[in-house]
């Protein structure tokens, strides 16, 4: 199963450490470099600020994914609990943002890869969870409030029993209701 | 209370105070409060996060506080949920404060607060009945021409329900700078020496005379916000203002009415400015001193709850920079009296033992248990410091008892008109911290957030004027205006305009009023009236944002070739 980034709106406070966590992580250490302009920042998560939310909104990793589906050029693959994007192969038809329901994937320029008018080249960027990287995702570990957890299937299987024991012990008190 | 203790009280009353924006260390304390089962009043015009988590939101009228606060007292009192018996024992004024407070009804207060007279109750129960209970607040209570008697307002809600004196409980002023407490403690007040002693004080006058072999004045220093005035108007020979030494400060961004204060430095005779990069007030400047930023630089910093932290160097500093310390030294000696200090710690140990207060503070019990809150006035290891100012209700008065102290709420100074409809508060945002000296060149922290900056509206009104996010609006009060972004959003009221400060180009600061509190002298920032204008012309209102930028970058002497984009 693929694991995936969960925000906790009860926990967040709109900083967005998370995602400046993650392009540090995803520039390494080209992001000191004199040059403010020879890096890229295209943060893969976004915090989502509404009138009572505030959270960060990621990739959910998705099993069998719409995005990988549709990718004409097959820069989408699955590996290690992960859906990777291979940025080198996107051809950016933008059909990967079109189908994800979740609005993890945006278009981004990287510095250096020039198209044939002089613009840059944009191509898709989502959370990859930090893939290769030590210390596992970066928004999870700069995270102030704790508002980010890796959700691994481990994870889900200990939730579900403690639900499922949640509803053994209702469907119990209901058919007592005097105990 | 330290801060610590925030996550451990039964409820807090957070007045106008916005952590996550301005402190998320602190921020996190009300979080963690949260999640252990805190009850949380948040008294904001905005839904901030806090308001976001609160179990009662006081979205109140800005510049509405003191009836607002008036009002509660005023339920806790007919409602039977004062702690009589420590109003008895520990307190004094208590009839005199009943007699102002009795007008100030849920139904008086609700036409002025924009609250229903019902909320205002469940919050004054919530607290009073909630213990312990504790207040933090912020800018959203000092910045106002009515700022004092607010404090005194909630100090008058801690003292009537025994919330004083032990932990998780009394009332806690988060400051708006990380070390605004430490300078008021160090004297960097018109009116006080090193730990509070006062100017007027002959003998405390004596005794830094004597440790420091000068003759000093007798007479109260000028506060930094009459400074303009006393430059431009003083007539007064005497009193006029002709040399300013600026330091860490970026007035010509941070103070108010900034056509004022430009043409004040601009007329003063003589501007030393000292800081770690360029900004806005070093375009004025005759002497610019660079100096050490604050990974260079080491020394104490006092947090809000009063305690003193060491601050420890991480880097050496680089080039002609020089810690803030040695420069002063330096300039000292240059003008004939000498200061040979040899590292920080002989400056603090020289200052404690001219502070009684502070005397037992040495840098070797800070270092060992990592922070000292004052008074600790013996040096020995025993003596850790106070944890609580005013414990088991023993007040710093001569009779020990604590005073209450009501006045009448009176609204702000400059009020929405028929030509400036709107009113600005000026805020903060968690990225960039005060002016934009620091964090402006933090090159992530600007990717999030640059030039010009937002003005918060709420999206009705932004639809009426048919503005969408991002758009470039021009803001305007009586006293200047500036070009801005326009972010619609349903977290601010209708008729109410935000705007953080530290921007150059969309200085909110050009708008608003210097009128001040009459004792704490902190200006109105979060009160004047403003209109905002829709701008036909985008392409051209985004090419005059850029040469803007650009002006002041090449003023300021920084690179604006490749630069410039970012």
């Amino acid at each position: 199963m693929n694991y995936f980034v969960k925000g906790n709106p009860d926990l967040c406070i709109g900083c967005r450490t998370c995602m400046i966590g993650c392009v540090v992580a995803h520039e390494g250490k080209r992001i000191f470099e004199v040059d403010p302009d020879s890096y890229d920042f295209n943060p893969r998560l976004h915090v989502v600020r509404t009138v009572r939310l505030s959270v960060p909104v990621q990739c959910k990793h998705c099993e069998n994914p719409a995005c990988m589906a549709v990718c004409p050029v097959g820069a989408i693959s699955q590996k290690d609990h992960c859906v990777i994007i291979d940025q080198d192969k996107c051809m950016g038809c933008k059909s990967c943002m079109d189908a994800c329901p979740f609005g993890a994937i945006n278009m981004t320029e990287r510095k250096g890869h020039v198209q044939a008018d002089g613009t840059l080249k944009k191509t898709a960027n989502k959370c990859d969870l930090c893939y290769g990287l030590p210390g596992g995702p970066a928004c999870v570990r700069v995270c102030p409030t704790e508002a980010l957890a890796l959700i691994t299937e481990e994870d889900l299987e200990t939730a579900m029993e403690r639900k499922r024991a949640e509803t053994a012990r209702n469907t119990f008190r209901e058919n007592h209701p005097q105990e | 209370m330290g801060i610590p203790e925030i996550e451990d009280a039964g409820c807090l009353l957070c007045f106008g105070y916005n952590g996550a924006d301005s402190h998320p260390i602190v921020a996190r304390r009300i979080v963690r409060g949260r999640q252990k089962g805190m009850k949380i009043i948040c008294a904001d015009p905005r839904v901030t996060e806090t308001a976001r988590i609160s179990d009662i939101h006081l979205q109140l009228k800005g510049g509405s506080n003191l009836a607002l606060v008036n009002a509660m007292a005023n339920v806790i009192w007919t409602e039977g949920l004062a702690d009589t018996k420590f109003i008895e024992e520990h307190t004094k004024g208590f009839e005199d404060f009943v007699k102002v407070i009795e007008k100030y009804t849920p139904e008086y207060a609700e036409p002025i607060t924009h609250i229903p007279a019902e909320t205002i109750r469940k919050a004054a129960r919530m607290y009073a009945t909630t213990k312990p209970a504790m207040i933090l607040y912020g800018m959203g209570v000092c910045q106002f021409t009515q700022a004092v008697d607010v404090v005194k307002g909630l100090a008058n809600l801690a003292l009537m329900t025994g919330n004083f004196g032990g932990p998780a409980m009394g009332i806690g002023p988060v400051r708006g700078q990380n070390n605004v407490q430490g300078a008021c403690d160090m004297g960097a007040l018109p009116n006080s020496y090193p730990g509070y002693q006062n100017v007027t004080d002959p003998e405390a006058r004596a005794k830094f005379e004597k440790a420091w072999g000068v003759s000093l004045p007798g007479e109260i220093g000028c506060p930094i916000t009459h400074v303009p005035h006393r430059i431009l108007h003083e007539k007064d020979e005497k009193k006029r203002i002709h040399a300013y030494y600026i330091f860490g400060e970026d007035p010509a961004q941070s103070d108010p009415d900034l056509a004022e204060v430009r043409e004040a430095l601009d007329k003063c005779d003589f501007v030393v400015m000292q800081d770690i990069y360029m900004n806005k007030t070093g375009l004025y400047a005759d002497v610019i001193l660079p100096a050490a930023a604050w990974g260079e630089n080491e020394g104490i910093y006092t947090c809000a709850d009063r305690g003193f932290q060491r601050v420890r160097k991480l880097i050496e500093p680089e080039g002609d920079v020089k810690p803030d310390w040695q420069i002063i030294a330096e300039i000292s000696t240059a003008m004939g009296y000498p200061m040979n200090y040899k590292n920080t710690e002989e400056i603090w140990n020289e200052m404690i033992d001219l502070c009684p207060s502070f005397k037992g503070a040495t840098y070797e019990k800070i270092e060992k248990y990592g922070c000292v809150q004052w008074p600790c006035r013996d040096k020995s290891m025993e003596d850790k410091g106070t944890p609580y100012l005013h414990k088991d209700g023993i007040f710093g008065t001569k009779d020990h008892k604590a005073l209450f102290y009501g006045t009448d709420w009176h609204p702000p100074v400059e009020l929405e008109n028929d030509q400036y409809p709107m009113t600005l508060s000026t805020v903060r945002e968690v990225g960039h911290y005060s002016v934009r000296t620091m964090t402006g060149n933090c090159r992530t922290l600007r990717n999030l957030e640059d030039e010009p900056g937002w003005v918060q509206m709420n999206t009705g009104d932004c639809e009426r004027m048919g503005l969408k996010k991002g758009e470039l609006v021009k803001i305007l009060s009586k006293r200047g205006y500036c070009i801005t972004r326009c972010l619609p959003t349903d977290r601010v009221e209708p008729g109410a305009t935000y705007m953080t400060y530290q921007w150059w180009i969309g200085a909110c600061n050009e708008l608003t009023t210097a009128k001040l509190d009459p004792i704490s002298n902190t200006p109105e920032y979060k009160y004047c009236a403003c209109r905002v204008e829709k701008i036909e012309d985008q392409e051209w209102a985004e090419r005059h944002v850029m040469e803007l930028y650009d002006d002041i970058r090449a003023q300021m002497g920084i690179d604006t070739g490749k630069g410039a984009e970012a």
